[in-house]
């Protein structure tokens, strides 16, 4: 989850009379979990849902609604003007179509407020624009830009001077060399083309989504914003336009339109969203009683607006509330601006009887006779690696199992047997006292169409004495108490385990797996001391009940 | 009450009763026992608090070179004192007489105002009848003394003397026996053993006690009124996140966050109308174009939650409380907090009830019954539930609030394409992180390395 440092004395000069207690007491109510607190900082996890939280200003909105100093959705006052438009080129609908953007005036700008801008750009990025590729942004100083602009494509011998460098660069140059180049330059496809927003003076603005030009970027002397969004989807770049601007009006600035012409694009409209609920969907849904009213002051709470027409609510959702997709997230925000400490924990009595899982129960009960034998269970992971899989136990390597890009060398491959993890774990135990014995079950996993899961059951024992009839013994002993079942064992080979003191396991003619002296030789490489015995039956087919 | 005794014990008792300050050379000769059976003896009897052993230090005196010397001959000065007797005599004949002990003699003779000495003449004056040191000399003779016999000023004056003492320091232990072992009854009834005494540590066999925790939620769950199912740990991306209403380009899908089996789609993931459906739900609402390849890959599981939805998906249930409990798995660094692979319990309620206060109420109970009852709830996100909530307890141990299990209300987004009518409630966590509480653990690893001094040294029953 993302996080967002803020600062309480910021905040309390946002929200109006409010605690630095009463504002820690809330965040987690709005459901932001607070990571760690210093002094007057304090550092936030919020949801991805919410990217208006990935500043203080959105932050500061919230709790003004939980804590009731304002409620009631928050309006965009977009000033109607002809001064700023940007038309768009037919060539740019197969590489990145849509564009769309707002000028922002008359704001005071400072390092903490730039700061707090580039934390918002950063989620929306990552967030809703999935790394710049469904949308992405642009803020610029708007005094250093000559309107109208072109949304237009180019070719990669463009030249301009970008962001954080001093001297004029290609496109291609850009893409190869630069760090954003690299990092998202493949967003764009293998197009020749790239899209670009130049001003009425063929000066540039930007190279969506890859970075701005040097010439417009914010200090905290900018006075005047003019902010961009491109993207594949007009309503995904509408909605990252949304968040944006509600933002701004936030921290001050006066809003003003910016038209939009051509190739399927228009003028952002920016507009309130009408959803309507039903107070018994409401009641319902949180096991409560509450008045419509009630109803209605919570929503406000949670910064939307909300009105009773007959037997329904009529809630109106701002536009950078795009998370809201119908009634129940409405009944979400009612709970929340109820106050979810306000709800009481009930429990009501169970309408059906419950049960274990028969698999469960007779794998408890394997445990529990496997104990009585004076074996100790174990447990390890599915996901393992071929060292412990193959390499130390000589066994075959067909159909492995392997996992993409595992972040542990340990862990790349599913296993398809049980011992040789148990193998490992004597090794790890050399200089704890003997005899050793460990038992584990677990499942088992072998390519089929796609996975097969099998349940497989191993025991292993070592010390000074241990040999095949021991282990034979406690096999036949544990499977005649547990399942009344009788084995028969008859002569093999197997990799693992040493010629002539190897045995198939078998259930009235069936295979069901090994059992033996393990090979000397691998005892060895794990340093281990004593002989070891085991064996390994899979439990599926002829044992349990069908899984 | 009567102890048994080893043989070696009973005879050293035995010795001490009729003899009851012993040295251990004398313990040896009176219960013919060897030194080194002696010496086990005496420490078993202390250990039983039935003996006392005190440690003294002694120095025994003898005459070295020098003094046995005088012993024979005389002092020096009583032989110069005897060489004038008869007269006066010459310095130096007396010096020729007398050897190199005549330096000394006069000195002491002049010293002590024995003689008179004019120009080389040298004439007795007055003696006493016995010098200083003569008669200690004489007590010791060739004898070897303890420094307790001799008098102590006449000592010092002739340790001043070279090599006329020698001393030694002798270590010696005196055993007696306690009030409680004089009383005590030597029992030597056959058979008996000493039931006191320390006996080798075995280990006894036990399930593991990750194992005893799953058990222990799986019994609370059935004793709620839940049922459990099991399901595979290998899915496809369609059941893990499709039918959660979890876009296809969603962060949690990337490489970094799940495990994907290599190479490895499933042909048939869904009917065909709960895959039109779902994907039409994506459309719309997530507004990109779904890809049928995407949700045939492969994964390992990253909740339980698959299970659960797949089953109501099957069976459409107006009323249930079914539960999951198994693996899950996490493609993230492996730390003392994070594993690839953990369990995770996952639940549902379908029915007229299902409200989330009632969800609340369930977790409430379960919490209750594992022991924790400082609980409260946060609002949180999930992508496929609405409303959401986080349980937060209270570890006294750790003095801090730490996040268990979320909840939520399947989303209508998740439902109504799977054709689920009723409203459905959802719950899941992690099991590792319950029992680390339980079992005061710190390293979440200590689970599944299979450490047998921990695994033979942690309380089964807590």
């Amino acid at each position: 989850m993302p996080v967002v440092e803020l600062s309480y004395s910021r905040l309390q000069k946002l929200i109006g009379k409010v605690s630095k207690k009463q504002i820690s007491d809330s965040l987690p109510f709005l459901g932001l979990d607070i990571e760690s607190e210093n002094k007057d900082l304090v550092r936030v996890e919020y949801s991805p849902n919410r990217p208006d939280y990935s500043t203080d200003f959105g932050i500061a909105l919230g709790l003004q609604g939980l804590l009731g100093i304002k409620t009631g959705a928050i309006k965009l006052n977009i000033k109607k003007s002809k001064n700023y438009s940007i038309s768009v080129t037919p060539d740019v609908s197969k590489i990145r179509p849509f564009v769309t953007g707002i000028v922002a005036k008359h704001g005071k700008i400072d390092d903490k407020i730039i700061k707090q801008f580039m934390t918002m750009q950063e989620d929306l990025h990552f967030g809703i624009g999935r790394k710049r590729k469904k949308s992405s942004i642009g803020i610029h100083d708007l005094d250093k830009i000559s309107f109208p602009l072109l949304y237009t494509a180019t070719n990669k011998s463009h030249e301009f001077t970008p962001l954080h460098s001093e001297k004029t660069l290609s496109i291609s140059e850009i893409i190869t060399n630069t760090d954003l180049g690299k990092e998202y330059g493949s967003i764009l496809g293998n197009s020749t083309k790239v899209p670009i927003i130049l001003d009425s003076n063929k000066q540039t603005v930007s190279f969506p989504p890859i970075i701005n030009a040097s010439v417009t970027t914010v200090t905290t002397k900018t006075k005047n914003l003019f902010v961009e969004v491109t993207g594949i989807n007009k309503n995904d770049a509408e909605d990252m336009l949304s968040v944006v601007a509600t933002i701004l009006q936030k921290a001050g600035f006066v809003l003003e339109i910016v038209h939009i012409f051509g190739a399927k694009n228009s003028t952002p409209k920016l507009e309130q969203n009408e959803i309507s609920v039903t107070p018994e969907l409401i009641n319902q849904t949180l096991g409560l009683n509450l008045k419509t009213s009630k109803i209605i002051s919570s929503l406000k709470k949670s910064r939307l607006d909300a009105s009773s027409k007959g037997k329904q609510i009529i809630c109106t959702i701002p536009a950078y509330r795009f998370d809201i997709f119908g009634p129940m997230d409405l009944v979400e925000e009612t709970a929340l601006g109820y106050g979810i400490q306000n709800l009481e924990p009930t429990l009501s009595p169970s309408q059906t009887l419950g049960q274990t899982n028969p698999i469960s129960s007779e794998l408890k009960s394997l445990s529990q006779i496997m104990v009585g034998v004076g074996y100790l269970e174990a447990l390890n992971s599915s996901l393992t690696s071929k060292r412990v899989l193959y390499e130390m136990t000589n066994r075959e390597t067909e159909n492995i199992l392997s996992v993409l890009d595992s972040k542990s060398q340990e862990h790349t491959i599913l296993r398809d047997s049980i011992f040789p993890g148990l193998l490992e774990n004597l090794s790890k135990n050399i200089h704890e006292s003997y005899p050793q014995k460990m038992f584990e079950t677990g499942t088992v996993f072998t390519l089929d169409d796609p996975v097969s899961e099998k349940i497989n059951f191993s025991g292993i024992s070592a010390h000074q004495d241990a040999n095949f009839t021991e282990i034979k013994s406690v096999l036949q002993s544990v499977l005649k108490t547990g399942f009344d079942i009788q084995i028969d064992t008859k002569t093999t080979t197997h990799p693992s385990f040493e010629d002539g003191r190897c045995a198939t396991v078998m259930i009235n003619g069936n295979f069901i797996g090994i059992i033996g002296e393990i090979d000397s030789k691998i005892i060895e490489n794990y340093k281990i001391r004593v002989p070891v015995v085991g064996f390994e039956i899979s439990l599926s087919d002829s044992i349990l009940e069908s899984f | 009450m009567t102890q048994v005794f080893h043989d070696i014990e009973r005879k050293i008792i035995t010795s001490l009763r009729n003899n009851p300050k012993q040295i251990t050379k004398t313990l040896e000769s009176s219960t013919e026992l060897s030194s080194d059976q002696v010496r086990r003896g005496i420490e078993w009897l202390k250990l039983k608090g039935l003996a006392v052993v005190d440690e003294s230090k002694t120095s025994t005196i003898s005459l070295g070179k020098n003094g046995l010397e005088s012993f024979q001959k005389g002092l020096p000065e009583r032989r110069l004192l005897d060489l004038l007797n008869n007269g006066p005599r010459k310095l130096s004949d007396l010096q020729k007489e007398l050897g190199f002990v005549f330096g000394p003699a006069m000195g002491l003779a002049r010293k002590n105002n024995w003689v008179d000495v004019t120009a080389d003449q040298i004439t007795l004056k007055n003696i006493p009848s016995v010098l200083p040191g003569e008669k200690t000399l004489r007590t010791i003779g060739g004898n070897k003394l303890s420094i307790n016999e001799i008098d102590k000023n006449e000592l010092s004056l002739l340790l001043k003397r070279p090599d006329f003492i020698v001393e030694e320091i002798i270590k010696t232990k005196e055993i007696t026996l306690t009030e409680s072992a004089k009383s005590i009854v030597l029992s030597d009834s056959s058979g008996a053993i000493d039931v006191e005494a320390k006996v080798p540590e075995i280990f006894v066999a036990r399930t593991h006690p990750l194992k005893d925790t799953l058990d222990e939620i799986r019994e609370i769950f059935v004793t709620l009124g839940f049922s459990e199912i099991i399901g595979n740990m290998t899915q496809s991306s369609f059941w893990n996140f499709d039918a959660l209403f979890t876009p296809q380009d969603h962060p949690a899908r990337e490489l970094q966050d799940t495990f994907y089996l290599d190479g490895i789609s499933a042909k048939k993931i869904a009917t065909p109308e709960q895959i039109r459906k779902v994907s039409e739900s994506h459309k719309k609402n997530w507004r990109y174009s779904w890809d049928i390849n995407e949700a045939r890959k492969m994964a390992l599981r990253t909740h339980t939650t698959c299970v659960t939805i797949k089953h109501l998906a099957e069976k459409k249930p107006d009323e249930a409380r079914i539960f999951s409990l198994g693996r899950v798995f996490r493609n993230e660094k492996v730390s003392y907090k994070h594993l690839v692979e953990f369990n995770q319990i996952e639940g549902v309620v379908v029915g007229k009830d299902a409200n989330l206060r009632n969800l609340m109420g369930i977790q409430r109970e379960f919490y209750k019954r594992i022991g924790i009852t400082k609980i409260k709830f946060w609002p949180t996100f999930f992508p496929y539930t609405e409303p959401s909530l986080q349980t937060m307890v209270y570890n006294e141990r750790l003095g801090k609030w730490i996040e268990l299990f979320g909840m939520g209300i399947f989303r209508p987004e998740v439902t109504k394409p799977l054709g689920i009518t009723k409203p459905v409630l959802a719950w899941g966590g992690g099991i590792e992180r319950i029992a680390m509480l339980k079992y005061g653990l710190d390293d979440v690893r200590e689970f599944y390395n299979n450490n047998l001094s921990w695994l033979r040294s942690v309380t089964k029953c807590q």
